[in-house]
């Protein structure tokens, strides 16, 4: 019980007494926080608008007017099955001819010869989306059968083929770009945490060479260091934190514009404060005592 | 007390540390290791202190064989030694009672203990009134005073002082060596390695004489001869 407290006032006194060398430690560890933040947001954004981008696209099969609702019923079935399918939608005919008329009701040439017709020449729609834009194929090829090309009058994907791989091939890439940027991240930020850590014990070399020849344990040396980097995790977390949710207030107005399901930033980081914040400090927490670990390994050899 | 048995120090092919030694410092002896720089005396301390290990041989401190404790012990080794450095070593960041009352917090001493006894120790040596000033505040006399009085206060059989009055004048070096004198007539083995001979002359006690790591005479009222 001694031990411990006065493993923490050593730790204490040294936060207090080494306030520049401190300060600085926490300013470090606040930038790497802050750059892994600016990229974890670009990427929670670049997911959020590709996602927006694939919802928008989905499969119409026009059915002909003669369909029954058997087979409508039965198409539906069939599909149903299909995991890459989200959801389905059924337009019935009245639906469409009343959705065709809405489009044309300026034109009553149109609407003329439509009523020339005495009945309903448009068949219902199915308008199916799928998990990515990928399965538009696996959809083309389970409707291509002959039972059913005797039914569907046309497919409205076909046409959007193109574009779909490459809004594919966009997404792929910046998932990749993404990932190389947070590993070049990580990489950078593992770097600064391990040099500002060791540059913070190779100015205390002596001190600690001092306690060890006084007959400090190595657990009495490394404690105070072990605090210290609970505090400095602790410190950049709350701070980067803080300032994130400043940046986000001003940001967040922008992003509403260009998000129209609502989407916001701060909502994203309310919903996974935990998980952002505790990784974050684990890993600040982590990288702070193998650096401090590592550094100090020489010095306790006295 | 203390007991080397062919104790060599190799640290490459052309740097030998010590060559040999053979060695009974009994309890409550005063002795002096003499001999220029660079002949193995600062060495002897760093064996004695489990600061580096012996090539060869053997070294028996109290009940501890310094020569095979295992690194986790050295900590509990130290605790029983009081070593007094050249350099002062004391910790810049922390105060005069804090340099002194770290030795006995290390050790796990109770905060009380700790309160009473540091004051006690710090007016011996003559710096109760300087105990909230930090080591940059002092004289280097006062500053080895320090150093006295940490190496002290744990009240150690053994005071091994490596050229403690190396970074003293003359009168601060009387002041230290009365001091390390009176620490001896309480019972307290002292092992001083210096190069100073006016300090030797007056002391008249155990004088071990090192020549190129090897141990040249050992006289039990000896004076300093090189």
């Amino acid at each position: 019980m001694h031990s411990i407290y006065r493993i923490i006032k050593f730790s204490l006194q040294d936060l207090g007494r080494n306030f520049g060398l401190s300060t600085m430690t926490v300013f470090i560890l606040i930038l790497m926080l802050l750059s892994v933040n600016v990229l974890w947001g670009v990427d929670i954004l670049t997911k959020q608008a590709t996602s927006l981008v694939k919802e928008q696209i989905n499969i119409s099969l026009y059915f002909k007017a003669e369909t029954t609702d058997k087979n409508l019923e039965e198409v539906q079935k069939y599909l149903s099955v299909l995991p890459e399918i989200t959801e389905m939608n059924l337009v019935t005919r009245d639906q469409v001819l009343d959705s065709f008329k809405n489009r044309h009701k300026l034109s009553s040439e149109v609407l003329s010869a439509l009523e020339e017709l005495k009945e309903n020449p448009f068949g219902p729609t199915l308008i199916i989306k799928t998990r990515e834009p990928q399965d538009y194929k696996k959809i083309l090829q389970a409707v291509d059968v002959p039972e059913y090309d005797a039914l569907i009058e046309t497919k409205s994907f076909e046409g959007n083929e193109e574009g779909i791989e490459k809004i594919q091939n966009i997404t792929n890439r910046i998932e990749k770009i993404g990932f190389g940027l947070s590993a070049l991240f990580a990489i950078i930020s593992f770097l600064i945490i391990f040099n500002t850590i060791r540059v913070s014990i190779y100015t205390q070399r002596i001190e600690i060479s001092i306690k060890r020849l006084v007959g400090a344990s190595s657990w009495f040396i490394r404690g105070p260091y072990m605090v210290e980097a609970f505090i400095f995790a602790l410190l950049s977390v709350s701070i980067t934190f803080g300032l994130i949710y400043l940046a986000l207030h001003f940001l967040d107005p922008y992003l509403s514009i260009v998000f129209s399901n609502g989407f916001t930033l701060t909502n994203y980081y309310n919903s996974h404060i935990i998980l952002l914040t505790g990784i974050q400090f684990v890993s600040v927490l982590l990288l702070t005592f193998i650096s401090s670990g590592l550094a100090m390994r020489k010095q306790l050899k006295v | 007390m203390i007991k080397l048995e062919g104790v060599t120090k190799i640290y490459s092919t052309d740097s030998i540390g010590l060559r040999n030694i053979n060695l009974h410092i009994k309890a409550g002896e005063f002795v002096s290791i003499v001999g220029q720089s660079g002949t193995g005396k600062t060495t002897l301390v760093r064996l004695l202190i489990a600061e580096e290990r012996p090539t060869k041989g053997k070294i028996v401190i109290g009940d501890w064989d310094v020569t095979e404790i295992p690194s986790g012990e050295i900590p509990y080794l130290r605790r029983q030694i009081g070593v007094i450095f050249q350099d002062f070593k004391l910790l810049p960041k922390k105060t005069v009672y804090e340099n002194v009352s770290f030795a006995l917090e290390v050790a796990g001493e109770k905060s009380e203990h700790i309160k009473k006894i540091v004051p006690q120790v710090l007016d011996v040596v003559g710096l109760g009134e300087k105990m909230w000033r930090y080591p940059k505040q002092l004289s280097g006399g006062e500053q080895q005073r320090v150093a006295i009085a940490r190496s002290l206060v744990h009240r150690p059989k053994i005071i091994i002082a490596d050229e403690p009055t190396g970074n003293l004048d003359s009168l601060n070096t009387v002041e230290i060596i009365e001091i390390l004198k009176k620490i001896n007539e309480f019972g307290t083995t002292i092992l001083l390695a210096t190069h100073n001979r006016e300090i030797v002359n007056e002391l008249r006690r155990r004088v071990i004489t090192l020549r190129g790591g090897e141990i040249v005479s050992d006289e039990e009222s000896g004076k300093y001869r090189l």
